[in-house]
């Protein structure tokens, strides 16, 4: 139409020529242009319109370009024979009322606008590309995007208002009409991220109730073209990828600002433009706008989950990806090193769990030269709420394999809600000089940094221990500063690299599970404060430092470790992107460079001299 | 070996007799310890259809010295503790099919390429973990609970499987 318009002839029917055009190509100069001209003239009938039988007030004219333009893209992209009958050459309305015209097109076209994010989200799956890649780097696409629709942009600052207070079905037809481009998008089974449907032409947001959600002008200091509330199509996966990562930092911005009525209309973008994408993506961004929410709404999740919910969420998160096995047998091979000659030794295990980081330590132990030492275990674990005896039947169940590879085992389990809760005297310590004694905490260290005194209190009760070996397995991110913000810019990227790392795991339920487990950690994270706050991550370099003033000495891990862990990742299908890394004598589990766990070993600093404290 | 086994079936009666006034025949089965000599070398895919044969050969494949040198045939004979425990837990035949297997085929080790100790070590590291999942629950806990971890269990090798295209 809007080539038609410039080279129009007297047709008597005017929807052919509009119906060439329209199959043409990208119209966004085209009516960048027509605006231009719309804006110039006074009100009144367009006279060069009127000059072809079209009445159109110059007023309206950016109204009925956008119309023009929306009835362009779903036209371009109908497959299925819905509405071939518009594409024949039959005049159906007066066209000389164009704007009611292109209304009753456009309502004609639309289905009724139930968003059916399912629909959604299998026409994204299909539509897919990895977004990793867009998520870090989003300076090299996302300038391509401000550039198209800056000029746009200027022109449209001023028509926000009057298109604001645009008719309902404007609206309401956006999901509907999401939806229905979606559809052919399926048919058109374009493999290629940058898909046929052109593009955006001005980028709406889909929250859809109310013209006065947000003013345009705080989104688009981010870079963000400046939002109406005008609908968008959701076909380009990537672009809505880096709106989407926009969109959470922008939340998350509000929320720092605490600006809960901005935040609160960003999460519900948020929510619409994951669906849009597909695979880690799309799972981490739910997350995070999930966390958001209950942050926004104050809807803290409730602490304690089900023991045996959380039992097997951390058995699948064991099974599906390397983290937890890693961590193990890199905790092992060093206690293994450390116990080399005694007699007897014993291991006190501040993460519990199900005890699945023994039975490889009690069978190296079995087969090291001069036989088996004698093994005892000390369990420490959270209370349970089902009067069961969780610690207690995990140790009967090592218990019985110790005595099948026969060694010699004692188990002995501790409740406790919090490990500043312990204290070295309870734990039945015999003299270092008959007992060798090992200190392990696989991801437990953490969450006693909500507290500052805990943390020191309970490295002063490993010290009372006298340990051979302290070793301690964290994840590698700052997830503990005070800037909320800060946090969650840290988090978003740990979490995606991990969840990206999942994405090749063999089992979709084990998977899921783990994504599950995670999502826990991230609620955790975003939502929580003060004392619910419990994972508070911090990095291997803060570990060291907090270690170190507190009187410990670091162990090399040794290249046996090294190797163990190297041939453990090599296992693991789809995980070419898992790599070991040594950082200083300590071992870093990465997913393509990014470092994500760290295992490190300790021993007091002075154990001949008493530690004054 | 097969061929000939399966020569034995053919022959009628008669050949039989014929062959019996001719020379001596040579029948592997009556000569138990050459084959377990032979059996002893091949490769674990081998040993499995050589132990769909005959009574007599599946009775000698389950013999787990077979699968102990299948396992560690490449490696420095191992202390006789590795055998005790190996056994507690279930066997060579067992540790053969759900670590070392997959371990080596996703290695990429080739039959015949070496084995080493790290590898040999972390398979009976995983195996191990293998046989504590299966452990059940014990009499007396709570069968929900037991029944929630024997639902789970067993599966810390699942990530050892080949993905199945569905």
């Amino acid at each position: 139409m809007k080539r038609g318009h410039h080279h129009l002839r007297p047709n008597p029917d005017p929807f052919t020529v509009g119906n060439s055009s329209l199959c043409g190509g990208s119209t966004t100069g085209k009516a960048k242009m027509w605006e231009e001209e719309a804006v110039q003239q006074d009100c009144g009938m367009d006279e060069l319109l009127a000059a072809l039988g079209y009445k159109v007030k110059t007023s309206d004219m950016a109204e009925v370009a956008q119309k023009l333009e929306q009835l362009e893209e779903v036209m371009c992209n109908v497959q299925d024979d819905g509405i071939s009958q518009l594409a024949s050459e039959t005049v159906h309305y007066n066209p000389s009322d164009l704007s009611t015209w292109l209304e009753s097109m456009l309502s004609e076209l639309n289905p009724p606008p139930t968003f059916d994010p399912v629909v959604a989200a299998g026409t994204a799956a299909a539509a897919a590309a990895t977004l990793d890649d867009s998520f870090f780097g989003p300076a090299e696409s996302s300038t391509l995007t401000t550039l198209d629709f800056d000029n746009n942009n200027k022109k449209h600052k001023q028509q926000i208002l009057e298109e604001a207070s645009c008719s309902d079905y404007d609206l309401k037809a956006i999901p509907g009409k999401a939806i229905y481009s979606q559809k052919t998008q399926t048919h058109d089974s374009s493999s290629s991220t940058q898909n046929n449907v052109k593009p955006e032409k001005r980028l709406k947001s889909t929250s859809g109730s109310h013209s006065d959600i947000f003013p345009p002008t705080a989104v688009a200091s981010y870079g963000i073209p400046a939002e109406s509330t005008r609908p968008v199509l959701l076909v380009d996966s990537q672009e809505n990828g880096i709106r989407l990562v926009h969109a959470l930092m922008a939340c998350a911005e509000a929320v720092q600002q605490n600006n809960l009525n901005l935040a609160e209309a960003l999460v519900k973008q948020i929510g619409f433009l994951a669906i849009s994408q597909a695979g880690a993506m799309r799972k981490v961004a739910t997350y995070f706008a999930e966390a958001l929410a209950r942050r926004i709404y104050r809807i803290y999740p409730q602490n304690p989950l089900d023991h045996s919910l959380s039992d097997v969420l951390h058995m699948h998160f064991y099974e599906t990806c390397p983290y937890l096995k890693f961590a193990h047998f890199t905790a092992n091979q060093a206690i293994l090193e450390a116990f080399e000659g005694k007699k007897s030794v014993h291991v006190i295990d501040f993460s519990m769990n199900q005890g699945m980081q023994w039975p490889a330590l009690m069978q190296a132990l079995a087969l090291r030269a001069g036989g088996p030492p004698a093994f005892r275990l000390t369990g420490i674990g959270p209370p349970s709420h089902d009067n069961l005896d969780h610690l207690q039947e995990v140790g009967w169940k090592l218990a019985q394999l110790a005595e099948t590879i026969h060694v010699e085992f004692e188990y002995r389990g501790f409740v406790a809600n919090s490990l500043a809760d312990l204290d070295a005297s309870m734990l039945d310590l015999r003299p270092s000089e008959v007992e060798a004694v090992a200190v392990n905490s696989v991801f437990e260290l953490h969450k006693l940094l909500a507290r500052p005194v805990a943390i020191d209190k309970v490295l002063s009760m490993v010290k009372q221990m006298k340990p051979e070996i302290v070793t301690i397995v964290e994840q590698e991110a700052n997830h503990n500063g005070p800037i909320f913000l800060e946090r969650f810019t840290e988090s978003l990227h740990y979490y995606s690299t991990l969840f990206d790392s999942l994405e090749g795991s063999v089992s979709s339920q084990d998977k899921v599970m783990s994504e599950v487990y995670l999502g826990k950690q991230i609620c955790n994270v975003v939502a929580c404060e003060g004392m619910g706050r419990l994972e508070r991550h911090e990095t291997l370099t803060q570990w060291r430092n907090r270690l170190g003033s507190a009187g410990f000495a670091p162990v090399h891990l040794g290249s046996n470790a090294f190797k163990q862990a190297s041939t453990l990742l090599a296992l693991f299908a789809g995980g070419e992107g898992y790599g070991v890394e040594e950082n200083n004598g300590c071992l870093m589990l990465g997913w393509h460079n990014r470092p994500l766990i760290a295992t490190s070993a300790w021993k007091l600093a002075n154990k001949t001299t008493p530690v004054a404290h | 070996m097969q061929h000939h086994h399966r020569n034995r079936h053919r022959q009628g009666q008669e050949t039989v007799e014929e062959n019996k006034e001719k020379r001596p025949k040579f029948f592997i089965n009556d000569h138990v310890d050459i084959l377990v000599e032979i059996l002893k070398r091949l490769d674990g895919r081998s040993l499995g259809v050589a132990a769909c044969v005959c009574r007599l050969w599946c009775t000698i494949t389950r013999n787990d010295s077979l699968w102990e040198d299948l396992c560690f045939c490449h490696l420095s004979p191992p202390p006789s503790r590795v055998r005790s425990i190996v056994v507690a837990l279930g066997g060579y035949k067992r540790l053969y099919m759900a670590c070392v297997r997959p371990v080596r085929s996703r290695l990429g080790k080739v039959r015949g390429a070496s084995w080493t100790r790290d590898e040999a070590q972390l398979s009976l590291s995983l195996f191990c973990v293998d046989c504590y999942e299966r452990l059940g629950g014990v009499e007396g806990s709570n069968s929900s609970t037991g029944r929630l971890v024997g639902e789970s269990s067993a599966s810390s090798l699942m990530f050892l499987c080949k993905p199945v295209n569905v």
